[in-house]
């Protein structure tokens, strides 16, 4: 376990994901980093360094670590039992995000009891606490937010913009991305926009989840404000 | 410290890839994300800018070599052209104006410049030279998807350019008239079925007497929602009418009709939106606003994704100069035309329109909805060159405009403006508001389509008609509207209006009897008829169309008056008042029924309540002659003869021409025994009005006296 400044932990991070990338066969004890970044955030998370390849007991995806608003460390994908956890990748300054937030809600309540669980992601590093909870506040969001400054789940997902999401089904050792992309297709292009989505992607999978149907893995391009635009430079 | 952080996060970007293997394959199961969820590859970023993949790699371990950085080269491109919307409080999601702001939206930048979304700018640049044009050169977007490229380099502080600064609050400087809306609308948090908003809002009537206004500024409050603005006026209360029905103030709709009884045809363009700094109207072009006439705010709202107070405020400047010159908007349209089959990707809608006289071409108004493809207005001059207008080669709703010629654009008698809209229906079109496509015809619904091309025309060369040049256009417009559908009750209207204006009521006559023949119950085209009947003299016809009008109607204000005025000219005091005062019921400080009740109970000899009526009438409007008039006869009436004669001179300041007040000034004088001045008034009543019989008889009548007291 080590503890470093985010501003030189780049590296380090880098190290360990070779380390688990290159590394078989072998768990061996979590790295714990705790990050400082420029807003007084806290960010602890812990990436596994696992064992890969066929067969494999647990995934990084299992060993995700991220801090909700009050600072409490969450494991999204192991300290569940729900059925579903879906991921929604936003952040405060994404017009297109913002307008998707009533969609998000009608789905949220179309599935938070039949045991879907959902989250914010909230990927600007630069984003206090004070003004997320002030933009959860404003759209209304019955749901909870997590805090991945770092991007952990972003690289573990593959998401590019906002707003993305992710769906992983089971949770603990059985985890496993079974959709990432658009919520709908409203939006074709940055300057097209269908009047109406006509496929209901995010929905139709969880729907395809809860019915026991057999769900096959799936992505989508989405459109909307580039992840990467928030990457230390 | 930049430097090692660089170095750092450049070894982060190289060894996305691997990572990204690497935990693809622990996503047990995970099929298909293989390639696509390669972050290196370009297959998921919008507009595959290549600086989109997670952090820019090899480039970045040469920052300090980087050719293109902000502080040289794209902030003076950013200034220019994004900072308007983009700083704080304007309607830019987010500011742009520091390398932090543009870092943190860097590759975002570089896909919407890329597209052209980007600065929103329709015309396509050579075919029309437009004010405040924003679009970017080619070279300009290509330097931006460098830098990008190079790693968003920030660059030698002293090479950046000063950041631009903006006048907070009213851009024209503190208004004389600041109104707003009387009740807040909340815009929903989406529209229904996820559309955007289109709502008018209703400004009552914000001036107590006529106003020249040279400029408007529209203040929305949330300046994000908001796509753009029209701003009519409503002298009727057509509008009124429809507000709150719904149970939220205002009325929906994407286009309005104004309904008006009297030829006034709208001059200016009061249009609104983003980043358009408000300007003032041209030297002599101020338009006037009328005591009584409702501002109606036309909005595009895009809902934000949660409820927004919507609270606009309007600022108007106003001037002391009435307008000299008097431009008309002129409307080509071919909505009748609109009959889009399904999956017809390519269907055309054309209109032309002869010019009657010599115009100056100052500003232009495309308007589609969602289906519209390619927009292109231009004008044919009578030796069949062409002379383009505007083109806009990719229509995109939500960018409409209003776009002004940096210079007038001279159009002679003979040249014909042409519009011709191109339209897509297919399913192809993503902005098809019908899924799947069905046929379209021409309304005012999202899901309807409009072929309307406005232009802003000054007449010019126009000073030997003999009538308003403006009239000649209204008649020939609507005369061109009936060619293309003779069903046109709008045209009819337009058409009798003009003719009416124009003198000639019995031709207006027939027009408005079209209009009744389309719609029996058309209250406005009856009242408009009895005024036509009541200017011939045919009082009893006039006041069976003003009945005719309020059983349509009831309550109508417009011609609860005119009946009013009907009933005094046949001398029934006590009926007119009855009419005047159910007015003024609506609208007690109407000058013009509160003088007319006084006419009306001066006719009954109640002389005290007929003097209070015009005082009050003079309170509220103090340059009404004719009030000063009939406030002069009544207190004449009463004996009050110095009262009297100052009445009268304060109606002869006001229009030295009122024949009747020099000529009862001169009686009046003459009681007092004022003979000499007296003779003068006369004389100067039969210099205005020759006919005048009273003047004449009294003339003789005090040159008589005149010589005997010598």
């Amino acid at each position: 376990m080590k503890l470093v400044e985010r501003e030189a932990g780049g590296a380090d991070y880098n190290d360990a994901v070779l380390k688990n990338g290159g590394s078989a066969n072998k768990r061996s004890r979590d790295t714990l980093w705790l990050a400082r970044v420029r807003h007084g955030w806290v960010a602890l998370w812990v990436v596994g360094l696992l064992a890969t390849g066929a067969g494999a007991a647990e995934s990084a995806a299992q060993r995700v670590r991220l801090l909700d608003l009050k600072g409490r460390e969450v494991e999204p994908l192991t300290g569940t039992d729900a059925r579903a956890t879906v991921f929604v990748f936003t952040r405060t300054d994404c017009p297109i995000s913002n307008r998707y937030a009533p969609e998000v809600q009608r789905i949220y309540y179309e599935f938070a009891s039949v045991d879907v669980a959902f989250w914010l992601v909230y990927v600007d590093p630069e984003e206090s606490v004070a003004v997320i909870r002030r933009h959860l506040n404003d759209y209304a969001y019955p749901f909870g937010a997590l805090f991945d400054p770092q991007h952990q789940l972003v690289r573990l997902t593959g998401v590019r913009v906002t707003p993305e999401v992710a769906v992983f089904v089971s949770g603990g050792a059985q985890a496993r991305m079974v959709y990432r992309g658009r919520i709908d297709d409203k939006y074709v292009e940055l300057d097209k926009e269908r009047p109406q989505p006509t496929t209901h992607d995010l929905e139709n999978v969880l729907r395809l989840i809860v019915e026991g149907k057999p769900v096959k893995s799936e992505t989508t391009r989405a459109v909307g404000c580039f992840i990467s635009d928030l990457e230390a430079r | 410290m930049r430097g090692s952080l660089g170095f750092a996060i450049a070894a982060l970007g190289r060894l996305v890839a691997p990572a990204a293997l690497a935990l693809g394959l622990a996503l047990t199961g995970l099929s298909g994300l293989g390639d696509q969820s390669g972050r290196s590859g370009p297959g998921g970023i919008i507009g595959a800018a290549p600086s989109g993949q997670l952090a820019p790699a090899a480039s970045d371990l040469h920052r300090t070599k980087a050719s293109v950085t902000f502080n040289k080269d794209v902030a003076p491109i950013i200034f220019k052209n994004c900072a308007s919307c983009h700083h704080p409080g304007e309607s830019g999601p987010f500011s742009l104006l520091t390398y932090q702001d543009a870092r943190k939206h860097a590759a975002q930048i570089a896909a919407v410049t890329r597209i052209r979304f980007m600065p929103p700018w329709l015309p396509e640049p050579g075919y029309g030279d437009f004010v405040g044009q924003r679009r970017l050169t080619e070279a300009e977007i290509k330097l931006i998807q460098q830098w990008v490229d190079e790693g968003a380099v920030e660059g030698d502080p002293g090479e950046l350019p000063p950041v631009p600064k903006f006048v907070e609050g009213w851009q024209l400087g503190k208004p004389d008239l600041v109104v707003a809306t009387s009740r807040d609308y909340v815009l929903p948090a989406e529209g229904d079925h996820g559309r955007d908003v289109f709502r008018n809002l209703i400004i009552p009537g914000p001036v107590p007497g006529t106003r020249y206004v040279k400029a408007i500024e529209f203040r929305p409050g949330n300046l994000r929602i908001f796509h753009h603005a029209n701003i009519l006026t409503d002298p009727t209360e057509s509008s009124r009418r429809l507000d709150g029905q719904d149970g939220q103030p205002g009325f929906s709709g994407m286009d309005l009709e104004i309904e008006s009884d009297r030829f006034d045809p709208d001059s200016n363009f009061l249009f609104w939106k983003p980043g358009t700094p408000p300007a003032a109207e041209s030297d002599g072009i101020p338009w006037r606003l009328d005591r009584g006439a409702d501002l109606i705010l036309n909005l595009h709202m895009r809902p934000d994704g949660k409820p927004e107070v919507v609270r606009p405020e309007v600022g108007l400047y106003f001037t002391d100069q009435p307008p000299t010159k008097f431009p008309m908007l002129l409307q080509l349209e071919n909505d009748g035309a609109l009959k889009i089959p399904p999956g017809d990707n390519h269907f055309v809608v054309t209109d032309d329109f002869k010019l009657p006289l010599d115009v100056e071409v100052l500003a232009i108004y495309p308007h589609a909805h969602y289906l519209g493809k390619d927009i292109q207005g231009f004008a044919t001059l009578p030796a069949g060159e062409k002379k383009w207008l505007i083109w806009i080669k990719e229509w995109n709703f939500d960018w409409q405009g209003v776009f002004r010629y940096q210079q007038p654009v001279f159009l002679p008698k003979g040249a014909t403006l042409h519009m011709r809209w191109t339209y897509d229906n297919s399913a192809g079109n993503v902005r098809n508001p019908n899924h799947p496509p069905r046929l379209v015809v021409g309304g005012n619904l999202a899901t309807d389509e409009m072929s309307h091309l406005w232009v802003q025309v000054l007449p010019v060369n126009s000073a030997d008609l003999g009538v308003d040049p403006r009239l000649v256009l209204q008649a020939a417009i609507s005369q061109h509207k009936l060619e293309k559908d003779p069903g046109d009750w709008t045209a009819h209207f337009n058409l009798g209006a003009a003719l009416e204006t124009m003198g000639k009521p019995q031709k207006a006559i027939d027009e408005y009897r079209r209009v009744l023949e389309l719609r029996p119950g058309d209250a406005i085209a009856r009242n408009s008829l009895g005024a036509a009947l009541q200017s011939l003299g045919r009082t009893d016809e006039a006041i069976h169309e003003y009945r005719q009008a309020l059983n349509a109607r009831p309550g109508d204000l417009d011609a609860e008056y005119n009946l009013g005025s009907a009933l005094l000219s046949q001398g029934k005091g006590e009926q007119a008042a009855g009419q005047f005062q159910q007015v003024l019921k609506a609208r007690p400080d109407d000058p013009d029924a509160l003088a007319n009740l006084g006419r009306a109970f001066a006719v009954e000899n109640r002389m005290a309540e007929a003097a209070a009526e015009f005082e009050s009438a003079l309170r509220i409007d103090p340059q009404n002659a004719d009030a000063h008039y009939d406030l002069g006869r009544v207190l004449a009436a009463q004996g009050d003869l110095p009262q009297a004669a100052a009445e009268f001179e304060s109606a002869l300041r006001i229009n030295p021409d009122h024949a009747s007040a020099h000529s009862d000034l001169g009686t009046v004088l003459a009681m007092q025994g004022k003979l000499a001045q007296a003779v003068a008034e006369y004389e100067a009543a039969l210099r205005i009005d020759p006919q005048l019989a009273t003047a004449r008889d009294n003339l003789e009548r005090a040159r008589a006296q005149l010589a005997k007291s010598k």
